[in-house]
């Protein structure tokens, strides 16, 4: 019983959910409420994740481990958050001014980060995965969508130039959609690999 | 047709067939897939990095779940169970970082099944960060402490995926990519050479662990993809001719 009860409940979700999504008319109250069902326990599962963030910051602080100092300073910065989100509450002008205006620069100096590193591994492709036709079309694709894109090729509208500007423009996107095809139908057959119970991700003992 | 009773098709055609080779597959025959040597290479590199004492990071991706990606975490989840039917134990050098709570909740759950050789209750299940630039923050901030054997980059990344690639390679551990976006992809594509790319991404569980429900999978995906691809092309010359 302890094994087939999660097996059923997974199944009977996801069967119901996917038949509420396409038959919208006769069953649409029923996904709305699964769905909120789902609402509250990823919200539970999110309190046990941060739980498991605290619990592991201040095991590294209480045995005097590697970065135990950065782990102080996120305790605390994460406290003093809850305290004053409890006290102010979250839609106070002053604690979402306070958490913005430390947030988007940090998140803003990480996309720096990145488009530097991007910017500097595209100089370097070559010598990261050699001179193979996948590298130098990748290479060549890159540079010719950046100076289509910059719009200083400008064909008379209606001609031939104007028709293969458009053409190339588009093709990166027959690409992604191949590419998007093939995840699609993997996540196709996963989904349905856990519906038809031959994947148990929720499920303790295999 | 419309384009529900067309989903229904694909979604019935596909569960037919995985039933259908899962039953074959148990009783006798084996799917010859296509070959990926930087699979077997990482889960080597694993193993050795338990001999040296190195840490083996396997991230699960920031989101269990998006509009554009929704299997991406259940995928990420089918992997780490993969692993832990080849790796010998989950100790204190296994770091399973995932981005969000339910994710970390299923693989703490995972570990505890998975893993023939036992779970040592200094395993690490850690959640660096409960959104993608916390995750990449925390991610980085804990790749630093640690010499690294290896790292698996598994699910639901974007772009940010090729900073925690590029801190790996700097630290000098063995690095296996298979992030389900596009946009990490296609940014993973520049920092590393082990990088699966779209429906490979899917194969990944199967070729570290090629069970009869794995291997059900690969040839299911095959026939729905040639299938759709003789549909696009018919559908391509009906519209050249004028009938469609």
């Amino acid at each position: 019983m302890k094994k087939v009860l999660p097996i059923l409940i997974a199944v009977v979700t996801g069967l119901t959910s996917l038949a509420g999504y396409f038959f919208q008319a006769r069953l649409a109250p029923i996904p709305g409420m699964l769905i909120n069902w789902g609402i509250a326990l990823v919200g539970l599962a999110g309190l046990l994740g941060v739980g498991y963030l605290v619990r592991m910051h201040v095991i590294r602080i209480a045995r005097g481990q590697k970065g135990g100092f950065n782990s102080v300073i996120l305790i605390a910065a994460f406290f003093f958050t809850i305290i004053a989100a409890i006290m102010l509450t979250p839609q106070d002008p002053l604690f979402r001014n306070w958490v913005l205006n430390i947030q988007i620069p940090v998140e803003t100096s990480l996309l720096a980060i990145l488009t530097v590193t991007l910017l500097y591994a595209s100089l370097r492709v070559i010598r990261t995965r050699g001179w193979t036709l996948m590298s130098i079309s990748f290479m060549a694709s890159a540079l010719v969508s950046l100076v289509l894109n910059l719009r200083y090729l400008q064909p008379e509208p209606g001609t031939l130039g104007a028709a293969w500007v458009e053409f190339i423009r588009r093709l990166p996107l027959v690409g992604l959609r191949g590419i998007l095809i093939g995840v699609a139908l993997g996540g196709l057959i996963v989904g349905l690999r856990v519906l038809l119970a031959m994947d148990r991700p929720y499920e303790d003992e295999q | 047709m419309t384009w529900p009773e067309i989903g229904w098709v694909i979604i019935g055609l596909a569960a037919v067939l995985l039933v259908v080779f899962n039953i074959r597959f148990k009783r006798r025959g084996r799917y010859p897939v296509r070959t990926q040597p930087m699979v077997q290479s990482y889960v080597d590199q694993r193993a050795c990095a338990v001999e040296r004492g190195e840490r083996r990071w396997v991230l699960l991706g920031d989101q269990f779940w998006s509009r554009a990606y929704p299997a991406l975490g259940l995928q990420a989840l089918s992997v780490f169970s993969s692993l832990g039917k080849v790796d010998p134990l989950a100790d204190e050098g296994h770091i399973v970082a995932a981005g969000t709570g339910e994710l970390a909740l299923f693989a703490r759950q995972i570990a505890q099944g998975s893993y023939q050789g036992g779970v040592s209750s200094r395993l690490v299940v850690a959640l660096p960060g409960p959104t993608p630039f916390s995750f990449l923050a925390g991610a980085m901030a804990e790749l630093g402490l640690h010499p690294l054997g290896s790292m698996g980059l598994f699910g639901n990344f974007g772009q940010t995926g090729a900073l925690l690639a590029e801190a790996a390679e700097m630290k000098g551990g063995h690095l296996l990519a298979a992030a389900g976006s596009v946009d990490a992809q296609a940014a993973l594509f520049l920092v590393t050479r082990d990088l699966m790319i779209g429906e490979e991404v899917f194969m990944l569980p199967g070729l570290i662990d090629p069970t009869p429900s794995n291997q059900a999978g690969w040839v299911s995906e095959d026939i729905l993809r040639i299938a759709l691809m003789v549909l696009l092309v018919i559908a391509a010359g009906l519209k050249l001719a004028g009938v469609i």
